[in-house]
């Protein structure tokens, strides 16, 4: 039962009397419907109900005296609840909150000795000869660099020539390289393109990327970006390549907008303007971002088949090698036919060896053809 | 399972230990009619009856002294301290009896009791309410210091506190009894002791605590997160016997630890988990320890105590100046 | 040798208001009457503000005396200014006599230390929160006045529950031992939170306590201010006069909650707190005074808007002050602060809140 006092009367008065009750037991009142009436020295005060309820009991009668403080009527306390404060002093804050952690681990935790051993003051001095403790090699007790080794590393470093710290391109390249190779679940497959029908004076980079969109045809899922957080794809309609371009300062990946869509002596001028800015160092930033698909041609310096490396959202990169003429068996016989070597690499989180041999092979049937 | 707060996890673990352990027995002040005055016992004594769920006399020491003569006669009390502000009188009882009877007796006797007592400020409480004495039973040989964090961690460590055959000192996080909820399945599973609990992976710095201040701790995780800033929060959980392996291993994969309490600073337990850090990870350390802890001042009274408290500002702090340091 | 003990109990006054045969010169000392008649309200009006401002969030956790009103006033209004006051946390009444604010007393509940640094009564303890351990500090204070022969007594209160406490027991046994100038007032008002008295402890009366430590222990109806008062001048007349403590039990009904937290109907049969109002302070005494002519309605009502007026004034006070900032956290902490602080300090003010406003 929950019990209501009379309340404070104001002006400092401490009692009055009783006149009327206006409820009885057993009734159900209404927040503020009146209860009882008392008369101060000053007035007949009416008294509201605190709470909407049932009366369980009434605790004075009329013409009592009651007192502030003095209990008056107790509600019955089931639907509302008794308002407990839980606490004998202070507050207990009741937060709403659901925590849904798990420990990630607990007791015994091991280390595996991943980190460098060094005292902060050895620290200190690697910093201030700006030697990187991660070059090196310990010869104190328990693998534990001492100032000895900090300062023989910076005396071999101050002979040779000076660490060069990477900039611009080649930084974002060591960055960017890092985080893919640490996040990709990179796989290979390679083969050769017989080209022999070639015609004379064909546009090998022209062909590559018609071939890639053959390739992007036959299966959508390899010009794609990955979200590894979400585990999602976007599968792309629009075929934005990733050339790679070498530079004598590093790799550039501008990007052809739009390939599937683009007939081949607009895809050649878009090419050359695209290769010209990049030597005059004038393509804008957006033109290095966004594609879908990478080509590397790197068979334009040397080379036959390789793993090139998939930078992520793609989830491909296909690499074509030099042109060479090669023995190969015809119709039961040894002939001697120009091919192209191909290598496909492929985020296998997202694309299966199926889809990237079924690519590959329609890359490869277009590039068969005479032109 | 249920979403449970604190309080009602403690709750459960009583009731579950007393069902299936009849030793188990209760006593305090206002913990069977009342329920206790936060309700930690509520329904006890309508289950168990009055033999079992004791409402004593206003006396700590006897409080204290009694549970000691019933553990050392095989029963297990688990007693309670209505607010640690109060332990004081009984720390006789406590430091003289409880933590060394097996000691001195090679065993003969044992004294398998608990003592719970709410700990900590942060309810707006007038003075002697808000105290956090840990530190004083942990320097005690004999004794176990076990606070728990979370509603779960409440639950299986009291289980476990309950279970062991020596005393426990059980102090309970005031200001998290109701703060916020859990799932705790009912299903007398204990907790380890002497474990800590890794409550959050992280690469940057390692911040260690315990009690109410954890909660504050992962609040500072989630601010820190946005800035690009990662810490592993390490909960000691059982502050003696000390797991410290964990927190060695969470300060070589991070190399930067602050450790966060809201006892007083000077001889606080982070004192104790500092000095280990020197003398077996110091190499790892790629800048000073750090401690975030309440200052060196009594607790002051309502007005005041946020101002004493680590906040989620000066852990925060604390964790970015171990960032920055070389 | 046979041990035997009697403790005697003194009610002048009854529940309905009138003065026993025995009751002596004070049931004519209309000034007396009157004089304790006003405190008793101005105690009990403060209470009932006090209450409502914890209900509105303007003040802490506030501990009512609700009921006890004749206890503290009876006791405070017997001692002589230069005696001293070892309170617990439910003496406001008498601290209100000995010249404690009701500012002071709000900014204590309210959380803020400078409520304990009375402007007058300036040797008085604090409010002593740890139940019982004030008994120990007043038998300190006394034996340090017997020691400097200065005429001066401690009177000092405690529930029915800190009676119960070891520390309770001590302190009297040593004040049997120094036969220290002491009145021990155990405000026995039937409830320690939710512990009844009749589980408290088997001892037939509290007052009975006294005679384990070999001091002098009587019952009084805590609820007639005229036998209060009279027990209590009788008791600090004889320490003062070198003849040991006296322990008065006073026996009254807790008519509020614990604290302001704290729900007493959870424990608590209604019928008894509506019976215990029948017995109250106030209304016994109003009733006498007013069939003796000492009183009347005019009177009242000048009297309670008195009260009235002077605590919303204090309340006014109290709710401007503004909140103290956090180098109050390290003042006081030594007589001087050392300096391997100040970093503390410092780091203190660098993280408090902006300008704050007053308590309310």
């Amino acid at each position: 039962m929950k019990i209501f006092k009379l309340p404070d009367l104001g002006e400092g008065l401490q009692e009055a009397e009783l006149v009327a009750w206006r409820v009885e037991a057993g009734q159900m009142v209404a927040l503020d419907e009146p209860l009882l009436e008392v008369e101060t020295a000053k007035a007949v005060v009416e008294i509201p109900s605190p709470q909407a309820g049932r009366i369980e009991k009434l605790f004075a009668e009329k013409g009592d005296i009651v007192h502030v403080g003095a209990p008056l009527v107790g509600f019955d306390s089931g639907a509302e609840g008794v308002a407990d404060t839980g606490s004998v002093v202070g507050a207990v804050e009741t937060g709403a909150r659901v925590m849904r952690e798990a420990p990630v681990a607990h007791g015994r935790g091991h280390g595996h000795g991943v980190g460098m051993k060094a005292a902060p003051a050895v620290r200190a001095l690697a910093h201030k000869l700006n030697v990187d403790l991660a070059m090196v090699t310990p010869t104190g007790p328990d693998d534990v660099i001492t100032a000895t080794d900090v300062q023989r590393v910076a005396r071999i470093l101050s002979e040779t020539e000076p660490a060069e710290p990477l900039r611009g391109f080649r930084r974002a390249m060591a960055q960017s390289m890092a985080l893919a190779q640490a996040e990709v679940a990179a796989a290979t497959i390679m083969d050769d393109a017989d080209i022999n029908e070639w015609s004379k004076g064909a546009d090998t980079t022209i062909r590559l990327i018609r071939a890639l969109v053959a390739g992007c045809r036959a299966e959508p899922g390899l010009n794609a970006w990955f979200e590894s957080g979400s585990l999602s794809r976007h599968v792309l309609k629009k075929i934005d390549l990733g050339v790679a371009v070498d530079q004598p300062d590093g790799l550039f990946v501008p990007v052809l907008r739009n390939v599937g869509e683009r007939a081949g002596a607009d895809l050649r001028a878009g090419l050359d303007r695209m290769r010209a800015d990049v030597a005059a160092r004038k393509i804008p930033p957006e033109e290095l971002r966004g594609a879908t698909i990478t080509l590397s041609n790197f068979g334009m310096i040397a080379g036959r088949y390789a793993a090139p490396v998939v930078v992520p959202p793609t989830v491909a990169i296909l690499g074509a090698g030099r042109i060479r003429e090669e023995v190969v068996a015809f119709d039961g016989a040894p002939v001697v036919h120009r091919v192209l070597p191909l290598s496909l690499t492929f985020d296998h989180r997202v694309v299966s060896g199926g889809e990237a041999g079924r690519f590959l092979a329609a890359v490869m049937a277009d590039l068969a053809k005479p032109a | 399972m249920a979403e449970v707060t604190l309080v009602e996890a403690v709750n459960l673990a009583l009731a579950h230990e007393m069902q299936r352990d009849a030793d188990v027995l209760l006593l305090g002040e206002d913990i069977g009619v009342n329920g206790g005055v936060f309700r930690a016992t509520n329904g006890l004594l309508g289950r168990f009856g009055r033999e079992r769920v004791i409402d004593t006399p206003l006396a700590e020491a006897g409080i204290a002294g009694v549970a000691i003569g019933m553990a050392a006669m095989g029963l297990k009390p688990v007693a309670e301290i209505q607010f640690s502000g109060f332990i004081y009188p009984a720390i006789d009882h406590i430091i003289n009896h409880a933590s060394r009877l097996r000691n001195r007796t090679r065993g003969r006797l044992t004294c398998p009791m608990v003592l719970r007592s709410p700990c900590g400020a942060g309810i707006h409480a007038p003075e002697h309410h808000s105290e956090s004495p840990e530190a004083m039973f942990a320097h005690m040989p004999g004794l176990r210091v076990v606070i728990p964090s979370t509603p779960a961690r409440a639950y299986g460590l009291l289980l476990a506190s309950i279970r062991d055959p020596d005393p426990v000192m059980f102090f309970e996080p005031t200001r998290l009894y109701r703060l916020f909820r859990e799932e705790v399945a009912d299903d007398g599973e204990a907790l380890p002791l002497d474990s800590c609990f890794v409550s959050r992976e992280g690469r940057d710095a390692t911040v260690v605590t315990w009690g109410a201040t954890h909660y504050d701790v992962l609040a500072a995780a989630e601010q820190l997160g946005e800035e690009g800033i990662d810490i592993e929060v390490v909960d000691v959980a059982t502050l003696k016997p000390l797991d410290f392996d964990t927190i060695l291993a969470s300060v070589e994969k991070t190399g930067r630890c602050v450790i966060a309490h809201e006892a007083p600073r000077t001889a606080g337990f982070g004192a104790e988990i500092a000095a280990q850090i020197c003398e077996r990870g110091l190499y790892f350390l790629q800048a000073p320890i750090k401690r975030v802890t309440g200052y060196d001042v009594v607790v002051p009274l309502s007005r005041l105590e946020k101002q004493y408290m680590p906040s989620v500002e000066r852990i925060a702090d604390g964790v970015k100046q171990v960032m920055e340091a070389q | 040798m046979g041990l035997d003990f009697h403790i005697d109990h003194l009610q002048l006054l009854s529940p309905a208001g009138e003065a026993s045969e025995s009751a002596g010169p004070i049931a004519e000392d209309a000034q007396l009457l009157r004089r304790l008649y006003r405190a008793m309200n101005r105690t009990r009006v403060f209470d009932a503000k006090a209450v409502a401002l914890q209900r509105t969030g303007k003040l802490g956790t506030f501990a009512s005396a609700l009921g006890q009103e004749a206890i503290g006033v009876g006791v405070a209004a017997a001692m002589a200014p230069h005696d001293l006051l070892a309170p617990s946390y439910r003496d406001h009444g008498a601290q209100f006599l000995r010249g404690v604010s009701i500012t002071e007393i709000l900014l204590y509940w309210g959380g803020d230390a400078r409520g304990s640094d009375f402007k007058a009564a300036r040797a008085d303890f604090p409010i002593c929160v740890p139940v019982g351990t004030q008994v120990a500090h007043a038998v300190g204070a006394a034996y340090a006045f017997k020691l400097r022969k200065e005429p001066r007594v401690v009177a000092t209160f405690v529930g029915d529950g800190g009676s119960n406490n070891g520390g309770f027991y001590e302190a009297l046994n040593m004040a049997g031992v120094w036969r220290a100038p002491l009145v021990v007032v155990i405000n026995n008002n039937g409830w320690a939170i939710s512990t009844p008295r009749t589980i408290g402890t088997a001892a037939e009366s509290l007052a009975q306590k006294a005679i384990a430590a070999g001091v002098l222990g009587r019952q009084v109806d805590g609820n007639d201010v005229l036998a209060v008062h009279v027990a209590a001048r009788e008791a600090i007349e004889k320490a003062r006069d070198g003849g040991g403590p006296t322990v008065i039990e006073a026996i009254s009904y807790r008519l509020g909650d614990h604290t302001t937290a704290d729900d007493a109907t959870r424990y608590r049969d209604p019928e008894d707190l509506k019976a215990a109002w029948a017995r109250e302070p106030i209304s016994r005494l109003r009733a006498y005074l007013a069939a003796k002519g000492f009183w009347d309605r005019e009177q009242e009502t000048a009297l309670l808007k008195q009260c009235g007026e002077e605590v919303e004034a204090e309340v006014a006070r109290y709710l401007s002050t503004p909140a103290p900032k956090s180098d109050a956290m390290f003042e006081h902490l030594y007589a001087t602060l050392p300096p391997a602080m100040r970093l503390q300090l410092e780091e203190a003010r660098r993280f408090a809140p902006g300008e704050g406003d007053g308590h309310g």
